[in-house]
């Protein structure tokens, strides 16, 4: 493989080499395993499938209905093709193809002067666009039912026309909307197919349908062996589009995509919807460069101490604008990771208050994997502490501290929530609320040990240290590549990391490597 | 257990595309349909209410007085704004628990979910509106199956959704009129220009070819796959029929609308600048809602309405209602335990009182339209009260006739104990004539029995 660019030198501290892998085919399946699954693909990965079939002019994502989310995630096995979704589909399609240009790269040379009658340039066009839509080549079969369609759409009108119509075909096929996970459909515990491989593969890393190279690997089999597969992801994660994945997959994860959907009080912030931009653009310049510099570090993204801060965010830090793409220190400020960063803080927090229980849930849930009951599963009914003007935040949720049946939980959430109390409910940092001094001491319990804090950034900074949080880092991993909760797959995945590298167990990448290369990537239940 | 009438009526409407309609039926079997003619209920609307309700100013006074000062259920009684009285059109249903999401850890804003489908978040079982529509027939014979509508929200997440297809995943919602306009009479907007209707034949014979295409190729992904994935292959099964029905086109019975005007509402969006346009949108969806039921362009739907926050229509309730409204609202509630801010409540009346004129609204439309008599329709929030984020002593609004199966003028009251919302959904069914005694899905089986004395 080719190393080049910043992102190949965080990568190469991950792979033992950076040249060909041995191929080491795994013949027997682990116990646990995940189901076997049928995924529509998010309209992410319907767009990104759409541009790579027809060019980066074509926009779906915008004409569908919203993705549901599945365990926080986009890319789950929940998503559905429902009435409305695929009429929202069939519109998009026929206008996209309306201003097909057969000249682009995606197509072959001969299509942009084919002519009606020129069967070999439509067998090859046709192959070329189902290799793309199939992520797989297409069987004799397929190509000439495609063919079909080809000869109907340029009847009475011309080539380009009929290629208009193999295009709305191949992107309302089944075969384009759902990624398998069904292996060969033997008796027993399966591997996935070469073709699933190197779909799965190039999906989970890239969120792209896989390239000619990736596509002639999966053909020649070589996919079946772990290492083999390691090495094309390797390859994959140097791609910009990998990049855009993490980006998407951190915002996720940290339930940062909830930003979007938040509106806060005119006294406390009054341009939120510029602000929320700019504090949306500070995450996903800070993943980038975490992700690019440092193999997605956990412990960078928690406690780097720095940030990239866009001008428009930089007055309401309270620091000078520095030029774009420049790290700054913001850890005097309070500031370490992306917990104190203006998107995590706004996104947990209420529109006109701070919410230690939105904020300390979050760290506790998304970091750390644990479950918390619901309230009025404990058949306690929630009360919202009044408005006080004269008391602060923390005075007002007490009763969490005083009463037995909230105690319980409350501990551990308000323990963490109020290290973040120092911000308010947008995330500008505060001294005082109430005309009273803010007090942001706190405790986690962490890797078995119950830790008084003074503020968020000692708890980012504890955080970026522990075994637990990596453990949770794993999990989610495997949530994300599952489209779904397994704990047992999830557990079993955790415990083969304990022999791995720190550089392995603690950066995403090299998580996704570790999962992508593992049998958990390329076996399924029986049916 | 289901037990199913024959199938009274021909089909209606021109399906011609017998072709692919076949090989669908070979593949995914169809339900006989239930509209039987001695089951005269025709129509079905479901209405999501946000944030709760003040029982303080929801309760009718003796005698079924709903007009009083301060009461959210007044606009059933003002002929003034909505042309004439409801009163005798509506039951308020008091005691019903969301207790399938009691038993499932699906409470608070997440019991939106439990309202139409009886079950909690592992629930299979499509909603009742999904039921009729698709499982029941319903929605067969008409251009679409449903319509699921929302206004600022189009989030299919379990706090924003009340329609949930078969196999449990929760169904998008349309929250722009021009895109519902689009929806449900775009395909019958005809261009006579005879280059368009050369165009359209084209279209409709290259569609066909698709949907040909596409169910060939999602049968046989269907039969490699596992059971537990077929729910949502049958989905898709399901909208490619519907796409179906479009394609090959049907006939309306009536002049097709004109389509909303679009600078009335710039942003749709919650958070995202549509709050000032919410209740033009709201009156868009309701209207754009009636007119597809009276043309017959379908008979099930669903509305997921918006709350107050940030739209400053009404400058006695503060700017952000979920939270100094809702959260603050204060009341002993039926167990008479807890704090009473009187102050508290009524505010929190006047979003219900807003809400509720959503509905008067479209009890209007519907009285306009000749339907009312022939819709069921169910109104409910997913708390009692808010504060507490209690799915318990959930108050619910009845309307319609029911075709005869809804006693209007009432208050129901089934008790302070509380009773299994799955009742109500039993009861829906049999106002179709659906010979059913259970509906939805739980761990415990003994909440999904039962109906409501409603006639």
């Amino acid at each position: 493989m080719t190393c080049s660019k910043v992102v190949c030198s965080s990568l190469l501290a991950l792979s033992l080499s950076c040249g060909p892998a041995a191929p080491t085919t795994s013949t027997a399946p682990p116990p646990d395993n995940l189901e076997p699954a049928v995924r529509r693909l998010s309209t992410a990965e319907l767009e990104a499938s759409a541009q790579t079939l027809i060019g980066s002019d074509a926009t779906l994502a915008a004409a569908l209905p919203p993705d549901a989310r599945q365990s926080d995630y986009s890319r789950n096995v929940a998503q559905t093709v429902d009435s409305l979704m695929l009429g929202d589909l069939f519109d998009a399609a026929r206008s996209a193809t309306e201003t097909l240009d057969l000249s682009q790269a995606q197509f072959p040379s001969c299509a942009g002067t084919a002519l009606h009658a020129d069967r070999e340039c439509a067998a090859t066009t046709v192959t070329a666009l189902a290799r793309s839509a199939f992520r797989r080549t297409p069987s004799a079969l397929e190509v000439e039912q495609l063919l079909g369609l080809l000869t109907l759409g340029a009847e009475g009108v011309d080539f380009k026309n009929g290629i208009a119509l193999v295009v709305r075909g191949l992107l309302g096929s089944p075969k384009f909307l759902y990624a398998t996970t069904l292996g060969e459909g033997a008796p027993g515990p399966t591997r996935l197919s070469d073709d699933e491989l190197g779909s799965e593969l190039s999906l989970l890393i890239s969120g792209q349908p896989p390239d000619e190279a990736l596509l002639l690997a999966a053909s020649r089999g070589e996919l079946a062996s772990g290492s083999a597969r390691e090495e094309q992801a390797l390859r994959l994660l140097q791609l910009p589009q990998s990049r855009d994945l993490y980006r998407r997959f951190v915002q996720e994860w940290l339930g940062l995509i909830g930003l979007n959907g938040l509106a806060k009080s005119s006294q406390v912030i009054t341009d939120f919807p510029t602000l929320r931009e700019a504090m949306v653009n500070e995450t996903n310049q800070f993943v980038d460069d975490v992700f690019s510099r440092q193999a997605g570090s956990v412990a960078a993204l928690l406690a780097g101490n720095y940030s990239l801060v866009p001008d428009a965010l930089a007055g309401f830090y309270g620091i000078q604008p520095t030029t774009l793409g420049t790290r700054v220190s913001l850890s005097s400020l309070g500031r370490v990771g992306i917990l104190q960063q203006a998107s995590f803080l706004a996104t947990f927090a209420h529109e006109s208050e701070s919410a230690p229980v939105l904020r300390g849930k979050a760290v506790l849930t998304r970091l750390l994997c644990l479950d918390f009951p619901k309230p009025t599963d404990l058949g306690i009914d929630i009360v919202f502490p009044a408005a006080d003007p004269d008391a602060t935040t923390r005075e007002r949720f007490a009763r969490h501290a005083t009463d037995a049946a909230c105690r319980g939980c409350h501990a551990t959430l308000d323990g963490v929530g109020f290290l973040f109390e120092n911000f308010d409910a947008a995330g500008h940092l505060r001294a005082g609320e109430s005309g009273r001094a803010i007090d942001t001491s706190g405790s986690v319990q962490l890797d078995g040990k119950q830790l008084a804090l003074a503020d968020s950034a000692a708890l980012s900074n504890a955080l970026a240290n522990s075994e637990q949080v990596r453990q949770c880092a794993a999990r989610q991993v495997v949530r994300f590549a599952a489209g779904k909760t397994d704990v047992a797959v999830e557990q079993a995945f955790v415990d083969s990391l304990k022999t791995k590298s720190a550089q392995r167990r603690g950066t995403f990448l090299g998580l996704f490597l570790e999962f992508v290369k593992s049998d958990w990537f390329a076996w399924r239940k029986p049916q | 257990m289901i037990r199913r009438r024959p199938l009274p009526i021909s089909r209606r409407a021109a399906l011609t595309a017998l072709g692919a309609g076949a090989t669908l039926a070979a593949l995914f079997p169809r339900v006989d349909s239930l509209r039987a003619a001695s089951a005269p209920a025709k129509y079905f609307i479901g209405v999501y209410m946000p944030h709760g309700m003040a029982r303080e100013f929801w309760v009718p006074k003796p005698g079924f007085q709903i007009a009083y000062e301060g009461s959210s259920l007044a606009p059933f009684d003002d002929a003034a704004a909505y042309g004439r009285s409801f009163r005798d059109q509506i039951v308020a249903l008091e005691g019903l628990d969301l207790t399938a999401g009691l038993r499932a850890s699906t409470v608070g804003h997440d019991a939106s979910r439990v309202i139409l489908t009886g079950s909690g978040t592992n629930g299979q079982n499509a909603s009742i509106d999904q039921f009729l529509a698709v499982e029941q027939g319903l929605g067969r014979e008409t251009p679409l199956s449903s319509l699921v509508l929302g206004v600022g929200s189009a989030e299919p997440a379990l706090q924003w959704c009340i329609s949930y297809a078969k196999g449990g995943t929760a169904l998008p919602k349309i929250i722009s009129p021009l895109a519902s306009f689009r929806r449900a009479f775009g395909q019958f907007l005809v261009d006579p220009d005879p280059a368009a209707v050369a165009r359209a034949a084209r279209e409709q014979r290259l569609g066909k070819s698709l949907l040909d295409y596409w169910t060939a190729d999602l049968a046989e992904l269907r039969r490699r796959s596992p059971q537990a994935e077929r729910d949502k292959l049958d989905q898709h099964a399901t909208a490619l029929r519907e796409l179906e029905k479009r394609v090959v086109g049907q006939s309306v019975t009536c002049a097709v609308p004109a389509p909303p005007d679009a600078e009335q509402f710039p942003a749709v969006g919650s958070y995202q600048g549509g709050e000032p346009y919410f209740d033009v949108i709201s009156n868009l969806q309701i209207d754009l809602m009636v007119q597809a039921l009276a043309c017959g362009i379908t008979h099930v739907s669903t509305l997921f309405l918006a709350d107050l926050s940030r739209t400053h229509f009404d400058a006695a309730l503060p700017e952000d209602v979920h939270t100094d409204v809702a959260h603050r609202y204060a009341s002993p509630g039926r167990s008479g335990t807890g704090s009473s801010d009187p102050a508290s409540q009524a505010q929190l009346a006047r979003q219900n009182h807003y809400t509720y004129s959503k509905i008067a609204r479209i009890l209007q439309r519907l009285a306009e339209a000749g339907l009312l008599e022939e819709t069921v329709l169910v109104a409910m929030s997913d708390m009692g009260d808010p504060a507490r984020h209690s799915s318990r002593q959930v108050p619910t609004l009845l309307a319609g006739g029911w075709g005869g199966a809804l006693r209007g003028g009432r208050h129901i009251d089934l008790g302070a104990e509380g009773t299994p919302s799955n009742r109500l959904l039993v009861s829906v069914q049999q106002a179709f004539g659906i010979e059913s005694d259970s509906y939805g899905q739980s761990v415990d089986p003994s909440i999904l029995s039962g109906s409501l004395a409603l006639a």
